[in-house]
Formats: C-alpha cells, structure tokens, sequence
C-alpha cells in the first residue's frame, strides 16, 4: 500500500517534470520568461561582429540582434561563436538564435531551421599582389593560398582550382603570412577584401579575380521552432524593405552590396 | 685564531652557488619587454599612415586582455586546487596496501599522465552537457567550468605521481622506526611520512603549477573567452593589421612571464633551501 502510494507521488512528480519540459518547448516563451535573448554572433569578423576595447561585441549582425529583442521586448546578451561550434550551439539551446555570417547551404539546414529569406549575401575572392598578375582562378594551382580555419571556400579553392590552402586562426595572421609573402593570395569574402584594397597600406595588392561562390548568409533558429522562424522571416522582410540593412552597412563602413540593394528594391516594388 | 684542516666538517660552510646560469635577475624583465613590444613597434613606425601606433591601439586592449589573464589565473588556480586535492587522495591510493585500490590508483594515474591535455581538454569540452537538467532544475555549466575540469585532470594524475614519489623517497627506516613505536600506519603516515613529504613535494608542485598556467591558453582552443582568444578578437577588430601581431602576442608573453618566473625563482630557492648539502 505504501509502496504504491509512493509510487504514485514519484510518477506525478516526474510527470510534473515532463509538463514543464513541455510548456517551455516554445523558444519564444522561454525567451519571454527569461527576460534575455541570448543571440550567438562572430566575434572576430569584422565589421559584422568584432569586439570593442571594453569587450562588447558590436557590428552589423549584434545590431540586427538588437532588433530582435527589441521587437520582443527583451534584453539581450550575446554570445561568441565560431564556425565549428555555432550551429552545436543553438542544437543544444544555449543559444535562442544565430546570427553569425553562416553560408546558406542545404545540409545546413537539415541541423537548424533558416528562415526565408536570406538577410545577407557574399562571395569568395582573393587579395593579392599586383605584380602577381593573377586573372582567373586556374592561376592558383599549385601556389600556396592562405585562408582562415574552418571556411567552406577552402575545400573549394583547393579542390577545383588545385590551391594548397595555408589555414590560419584569424585574419590578423593571414595578412601578416600575405605580407611576408609565405602565399600567393589570400582567400576571403570579397566584402572584406574590397575594404581591405582601399586601405593606403594595401596599395599593391589587388582583388584581381571573378567573384566565385556568391552564396546567401542565413540566421538560424534550432529545429522546430516554427514559431520564432516565422516572427524571423517577417523581420527579414522587414529589414530589407525599411533598407535596414543598406543603413548598417553604411554605418559600419561596407561599400553597399548588390545583394541588399537588389532585396531592398525586390521588397519596395 | 686560525687553523689549517682538511677535514670537510671542520670548513666553514660556503654559500651555494647564488643564481643558476640561466637565472635572471629582476631587471632582466625590462630588455625582455622591450624587446616583445617596443621593438616590433618602433620597427613599424613608418606605417604609421595606416594606422595609429601599434603601442597605442596595444594600450587601448591592454585592460580588456588584463581582464582575460585574469581569467587564466582563476581557471589555472582552480584546477590546481581540485587537481590537488583528487590527486593527493590518487596518490595515497597508489601506496595503499588494499592491491584493489592500489592497482585502481596506478592505472588512473598512468592513463591521465600519458595523455595529451588539449586531449583530455577537448574531451571535458565535447563529453559535458552545457547543462544539468535535474527536475526541470536546470544547473548551468558552462565552458569556462569545463576547461577547468579538463584542465585539473592532468593535475590530478601528476600531483598524484608527485606524492607517491615523495612517500617512497623517505629513508624505509621512518617507516621501521615507526612500527617500532607502536605507531599504526594510519599514525606513521598522517604524523611522520606525509609532514616530511610536503617539503619535498613543495617544489615539483609549484613547477607543476607554473606549467598548468601557462597551459591555460590551451582553453582558447575550445572557445572560452580568455587571454589568447581575446588577443584574436582584438586582432580581428583592428582589421587585421599585420603589425599587430608582434606587439599584441609579446604583451600576452610578456604577462605569462611576470607571473611565472616570481614562481620558479621561488621554486629554486625552496629547492636549495631543502637541499642536502653533500
């Protein structure tokens, strides 16, 4: 009889449990009773997410996040991510969204959930000397190429054109590997690279190739979460149909990209 | 008076050697950071057009990366602690007379001291949960947390070496002269092996120590935010500058080895202290 009765309280309690692991099944309501949206964004890939002196992240992407809390009513805080971790990250819910300069790709989205349509969108080219001569990709074979750990283009690079793909941690050591001439090229987005020509101190080397790989960037939310995809989805309509995104690029110092102009017409049409 | 003898215990005692060949004096410091942050910037003067000095922008992260090597000495005093103290009990395992336990402790303590730390330092990284759900409780754990745990495994395993290695090198007769007093080996060892121990441990313990911190950087690997990968998001956000580099990674040296050498010249003063002069 005892038994039974403490049978009875166990399975309510672990019911109890279940329940609430039910109810807090929407992203959106756990978001609300935290008080937080916790957005995962880049930290090292300026301008869309880099760190200011005291440490707060900043850039194209954290303000998008903003936006997002701010539609939602919450605060926000953000976390850190890197290619190889982010989208683990938001599988195991330490984070509610991602925002971090993710290529839209179709086995991505068999592991997160990306909303339509794409906010942002770049494409892959190199910085190279002037006096290189370089003018297709073909150039590249054979020829050391340096490149940053864990970006798609890499294996691409290497496998159609015949680069051996250098891999460096950060930006700030590739540059520093191109200026002392340990490889041909360096292979980025053009975005950055179209920036880093302008810059006096880079006066001789160019962007000499055809813009290859002109991929969408996707935000993400994990799987399932339908609901805050679709609140997603209409802010990115949004973005592109205020000039959202035009408006930040100028704020943070990118030439305005064909991409946000096109979606920004496609939307005011 | 004076007298002439050969005989070693009649000679006044003479001083050991003061400083070791390699021992650096305190003001040594200043060439060694010279050297990692004002050379490479005075190197690259003439890009100033590109860019304010690299000494500038270097003092404009300085309390930012403060704050991340503050960070490394949290994790590295934490995992030193619960290293520690898991080893010391590891330790006293590997000396039990129970063949179980003894064998258990040994096997444990090869198999974390043969191991690479950024190893064991992924698998603590990857293996944890992010969090405990415990009810509908749920008990963050987060990287940081992690690293510490990874990290105070390798700890473990040596201090656990270094304790064994100071209870078999007390004299056996410690041990006789104990039983012959009636002391259990509970007594014997709590009253007369491990106080003689620790002396002898002292010192191997604060290498051991000077080593996890300067590990610590490891931790960047798997994406906790302290000193190195601070130093590559600050790199990052100056755009890249190749100049950079020299300065922003010989200041994250540079506070490393303020840290660590106090240590280690501590460490060869207790040594010689307890050492026995032949």
């Amino acid at each position: 009889m005892k038994n039974r009765f403490l049978a009875g309280v166990a399975t309510t309690l672990l019911a109890s449990a279940l329940s609430v692991a039910a109810a807090s099944a929407d992203v959106l309501d756990t978001i609300k009773e935290r008080g937080t949206l916790i957005v995962g964004v880049k930290a090292d890939y300026k301008p869309y997410g880099f760190l200011d002196t005291s440490g707060n992240v900043i850039g194209i992407e954290p303000d998008l996040a903003k936006d997002v809390a701010d539609k939602l009513g919450v605060a926000i805080e953000y976390v850190p991510v890197v290619s190889s971790n982010r989208m683990q990250f938001l599988e195991q819910g330490k984070i509610d969204l991602m925002i971090a300069t993710m290529t839209d790709r179709p086995d991505r989205r068999e592991v997160v959930l990306i909303p339509d349509p794409n906010y942002y969108s770049s494409g892959t080219n190199i910085l190279s000397l002037k006096s290189l001569g370089l003018t297709e990709w073909e150039d590249l074979r054979n020829k050391p190429v340096c490149g940053i750990q864990g970006a798609f283009y890499n294996k691409a690079t290497s496998q159609n054109y015949g680069a051996e793909i250098v891999a460096f941690k950060g930006t700030a050591e590739a540059y520093s590997a191109l200026k002392a001439g340990n490889c041909a090229a360096f292979v980025y987005d053009d975005s950055a690279i179209v920036a880093k020509t302008n810059d006096p101190e880079w006066a001789d080397y160019e962007m000499p190739l055809q813009t290859i790989d002109d991929a969408p960037w996707g935000l993400a939310v994990a799987l399932g979460e339908e609901n805050f995809a679709q609140m997603m989805s209409d802010m990115i309509i949004d973005w592109h149909k205020t000039g959202r995104i035009l408006e930040l690029e100028t704020k943070w110092g990118v030439t305005n990209t064909p991409f946000a102009k096109a979606m920004n017409e496609k939307y005011n049409q | 008076m004076t007298w002439k003898t050969d005989l070693p215990v009649m000679l006044p005692v003479t001083k050991p050697e003061p400083e070791p060949f390699l021992g650096l004096k305190a003001w040594h410091i200043l060439p060694v950071a010279l050297f990692a942050i004002l050379g490479p910037s005075l190197g690259f003067a003439q890009t100033e057009d590109g860019g304010q000095n690299p000494l500038v922008v270097l003092m404009n992260w300085a309390p930012l990366l403060l704050q991340g090597f503050v960070f490394n000495l949290v994790i590295s005093v934490s995992a030193m602690a619960l290293g520690t103290v898991v080893g010391a009990l590891l330790g006293l395992g590997q000396i039990s007379l129970i063949p179980v336990v003894r064998g258990g402790s040994w096997f444990v303590t090869q198999f974390f001291r043969n191991a690479p730390w950024l190893v064991l330092l992924f698998f603590a990284m990857f293996l944890l949960p992010f969090e405990i759900s415990i009810l509908g409780l749920k008990i963050p754990f987060p990287d940081w947390l992690k690293a510490i745990l990874g990290l105070s495994l390798p700890v473990m395993a040596n201090v656990s070496e270094i304790v064994r290695g100071a209870v078999r090198s007390l004299p056996s007769g410690q041990w006789e002269a104990a039983e012959s007093l009636a002391y259990t080996r509970m007594q014997t060892l709590w009253l007369i092996i491990l106080p003689q121990c620790v002396k002898r441990m002292l010192p191997p313990w604060m290498n051991l120590y000077s080593i996890l911190t300067m590990a610590t950087v490891l931790a960047s690997i798997v994406g906790v935010s302290e000193v190195m990968t601070l130093t590559g998001q600050a790199l990052a956000s100056e755009g890249g500058r190749p100049e950079l580099l020299a300065p922003f990674y010989g200041f994250v040296l540079l506070l490393f080895f303020i840290y660590c050498y106090p240590i280690a010249r501590f460490t060869v003063r207790l040594e010689k202290k307890f050492a026995v002069i032949g």
